[in-house]
C-alpha cells in the first residue's frame, strides 16, 4: 500500500512539473497579489480533476470529450493572457519605462 | 466553385423571400454584444474569491483529459485501490501546485512586475493556442488537411 502511494507520487508530481498546468499556475501567482488564493484554488482544482480520474472513471471526460475540455482550457488562456498582456501595456503606458 | 456566369437567377425584392442559410445575425448579435473593455475595467487587485475561482476553473479543465488523470485512471484500474491512487495522486498535484506558487513568488521578485505580466501573458496565448490546435486537430482531423497533402502523407 505505502509502495503504490509512493509510486502514485512520484508519477504524478513528475508528470506534472513544467507542465502547461504548473506554468498556468506560475503565470498566475507571480502577477497577483494573493498566492494563497492561487494555491487553494489548483489545489481544490487539481484534488477533484484527479477524484474523478481515480474514482469516477473520467465519466466527466467520457461525456463530454477531453477535445470539448481542452478548447474550453485553451479559450480560458487565451482569455487570462490577454487580459495580463493588455495589463501590462497599459501600466508601462502610465509609468515612464526605464530603458 | 461559384463562377460570375452562375445560372442560379437572383432573387429581387418580393413577397415570396427565400430562407437563406447564411443569414447575417446581426439582429441577434446587437443585443448580445459584450461591452469594449474601457480603460480601468480590470481591477488592480483581484478579489480573493475572484482569483480563486479563475485559478480554479483554468486548472481544472486544462488538467481533465491531460496525462496525469490518464496515469492516475491507468494505476487505479491496474492497481484495485482507487482510494490510495488519489491521496497519492491529490498529495503530488498539491506539491506540484506549491512548487508553482513559490515559483511565481521568487518570479515575482526578480522580475519587474511589468515585464512579467507581459512573459506570462504571451506565455498564456501561447499555452491556449497550441491547447485549442491540438483540440482542433482532434476534433476534426480530415477535414482541415487539404486532399493533396493528404495523398501524399498516406501514399
Amino acid at each position: 500500500m505505502l509502495a503504490l502511494l509512493g509510486s502514485t507520487f512520484i508519477t504524478v508530481f513528475l508528470a506534472e512539473l513544467g507542465d502547461k498546468t504548473q506554468l498556468a499556475i506560475v503565470s498566475i501567482s507571480g502577477t497577483t497579489n494573493r498566492p494563497g488564493a492561487v494555491f487553494a484554488g489548483s489545489a481544490a482544482a487539481l484534488v477533484l480533476a484527479s477524484l474523478v480520474g481515480a474514482a469516477a472513471g473520467g465519466s466527466l471526460a467520457s461525456l463530454i470529450g477531453p477535445d470539448v475540455l481542452q478548447l474550453g482550457a485553451s479559450v480560458g488562456f487565451l482569455i487570462l493572457g490577454a487580459r495580463l498582456i493588455l495589463r501590462s501595456s497599459r501600466s508601462q503606458g502610465e509609468e515612464t519605462p526605464t530603458p | 466553385m461559384t463562377s460570375p456566369f452562375d445560372p442560379e437567377p437572383i432573387p429581387s425584392a418580393s413577397e415570396s423571400p427565400l430562407p437563406s442559410q447564411s443569414a447575417p445575425p446581426s439582429a441577434n448579435d446587437a443585443t448580445n454584444q459584450v461591452e469594449p473593455p474601457g480603460p480601468g475595467q480590470i481591477p488592480p487587485a483581484s478579489s480573493w474569491l475572484a482569483v480563486f475561482l479563475t485559478t480554479a476553473t483554468t486548472v481544472f479543465l486544462a488538467e481533465l483529459g491531460d496525462k496525469t488523470q490518464l496515469a492516475a485512471l491507468l494505476l487505479a484500474a491496474e492497481s484495485g485501490r482507487p482510494v490510495v491512487v488519489f491521496v497519492g495522486a491529490s498529495l503530488a498535484l498539491i506539491c506540484s501546485s506549491l512548487v508553482g506558487v513559490l515559483l511565481g513568488r521568487w518570479l515575482s521578485t526578480v522580475m519587474a512586475p511589468n515585464q512579467l505580466e507581459r512573459a506570462a501573458g504571451l506565455l498564456m496565448v501561447a499555452l491556449g493556442l497550441w491547447l485549442g490546435r491540438q483540440a482542433m486537430l482532434h476534433l476534426a482531423p480530415l477535414p482541415l488537411l487539404p486532399p493533396g497533402l493528404l495523398r501524399a502523407a498516406i501514399g
